[in-house]
């Protein structure tokens, strides 16, 4: 009996699946899938694992979701499943990593310093080389600029590309994140501010 | 010499996605606008974030479609059980 | 109470895209004023805001004065204050150029100010030009003469356009 507390959609895609019907499976994989080995990633050594850990988090979903309350929303369950079966089998590996390192670490700037001027100038801090406005703007919804996207996330460190999966892909909230990713809101922000920051570097360049 | 009235670009850049977020205490909000209203670098900036954030969601989110296949088997091994 | 408010053309707010209705009350929402409150200037903080258009706007409710702005509970825009538009703009720019030439030309570093904010002016970037000019006479006597730039550039705006009569 799916309780109350979960959104429409969640309960439909919790009844569909408990009812082995797959279109639920299929709609729940593209939701949730990418993200899900995203933040796979951010816990063990290779895509190959991170690939098995999903496999086995999986497992855990389908025992599972029979009991499943609705306490929190699916995703946010799905994705905590996920996140501990790759912590444990990063245990087992012998990988535990510290989160704070799984950014690119250090309190430098998200711009390359050389973009700003100078302190003993007169407008220290302002921008020596400004942004240029993006034109002609249709440029940036074409499929070659997504190519250039995907590949810059594909470039982030781990962390980094589960946040900003999780948020600008899959337009889960800051509370959403942090709450599956047991992140506090400002570890969220660093990293997805350091992952836009690195993605929208990458447009800049290709824009030109 | 740092005359330290307002905010120069190289902060505001840290403080678009907290503004964007609507994170921002509103001092440090009054000030980034405060600062927009003069900077088109800036102001060009946060456009360009913007339509990153835009581009980024249209990224194409499957899984492989090898490891989706063993999901889907393991699905339909749990339903026949 | 009266204040002021800039706006993107159309009277269209510029940070949140918000469409001004003429004449009609507009209210805050939310309980966090500074972020949902009406926004506006009193005259001493004109410089600060400069935008396309310039609007006189009715203040009600609750009205929190800060330092660089006022917030209210509810705003209607009265009029559009038809003085303010580019032309004007211009003349403000040069008067921002002409003090900062008095203030800091005759200095060496001083003068690349002036070089600034002339080509600011030129470019018909008036916000920064203005910045610029106080930031130049913070440079060179201090705090204190960043607020009296700015205050002189507020007293010119207020009397070329008729402003607090």
């Amino acid at each position: 009996m799916v309780t109350q507390l979960l959104s429409p959609e969640d309960a439909l895609l919790v009844e569909g699946l408990r009812a082995g019907d797959e279109a639920a499976f299929v709609a729940v994989m593209r939701m949730y899938g990418r993200g899900m080995l995203r933040v796979a990633e951010m816990y063990v050594s290779s895509r190959a694992v991170a690939e098995d850990v999903v496999q086995e988090a999986w497992v855990g979903v389908l025992r599972g979701i029979g009991r499943f309350e609705g306490r929190s929303s699916l995703k946010t369950w799905l994705y905590r499943i996920v996140a501990n079966t790759a912590k444990t089998r990063g245990v087992r590996e012998s990988r535990s990593v510290p989160f704070s390192s799984l950014g690119d670490g250090g309190d430098e700037g998200t711009v390359d310093p050389d973009r700003f001027i100078g302190s003993g100038e007169r407008f220290p801090g302002h921008w020596a080389v400004p942004p240029q406005a993006w034109a002609p703007e249709g440029r940036l919804l074409a499929d070659e600029t997504l190519e250039v996207v995907e590949d810059a996330i594909e470039r982030l460190p781990p962390a980094q590309r589960a946040v900003i999966t999780m948020r600008d892909v899959q337009g889960f909230t800051s509370e959403e994140v942090c709450n599956a990713l047991d992140l506090t809101e400002t570890n969220q922000r660093v990293l997805l501010h350091r992952a836009r920051a690195k993605v929208r570097s990458a447009l800049e360049e290709y824009m030109r | 010499m740092r005359l330290n009235r307002e905010l120069a670009c190289q902060e505001v850049v840290e403080l678009v996605t907290a503004y964007l977020d609507d994170a921002l205490l509103p001092d440090d909000r009054e000030r980034f606008e405060e600062h927009l209203v003069f900077c088109d670098g800036c102001q060009n900036y946060l456009h360009q974030m913007r339509g990153t954030i835009a581009a980024v969601g249209r990224v194409r989110v499957e899984l492989p479609a090898e490891l989706q296949e063993k999901l889907l088997e393991a699905f339909r091994g749990w339903r026949e059980a | 109470m009266i204040a002021y408010k800039f706006l993107a053309p159309g009277a269209v707010a510029p940070f949140t895209g918000f469409h001004w209705p003429v004449g009609e009350w507009v209210a805050a929402s939310g309980r966090d004023q500074c972020r949902q409150g009406i926004h506006a200037c009193r005259i001493r903080d004109l410089p600060l805001w400069i935008h396309a258009e310039l609007w006189e706007i009715e203040l009600a409710g609750e009205i929190d004065e800060q330092p660089r702005k006022v917030v209210a509970e509810r705003g209607r825009l009265v009029q559009r204050v038809t003085g303010w538009n580019e032309g004007l703009a211009a003349e403000f720019g040069r008067f921002c150029a002409a003090r900062t030439r008095e203030r800091v030309g005759f200095l060496p570093v001083g003068s690349g100010y002036v070089g600034d904010v002339d080509r600011f002016v030129a470019t018909g970037r008036i916000p920064i030009a203005g910045f610029a000019a106080a930031r130049a006479a913070e440079w060179r006597d201090g705090p204190g003469a960043y607020e009296e730039e700015r205050e002189a550039q507020a007293g010119w705006l207020a009397e070329r356009l008729g402003l607090g009569e």
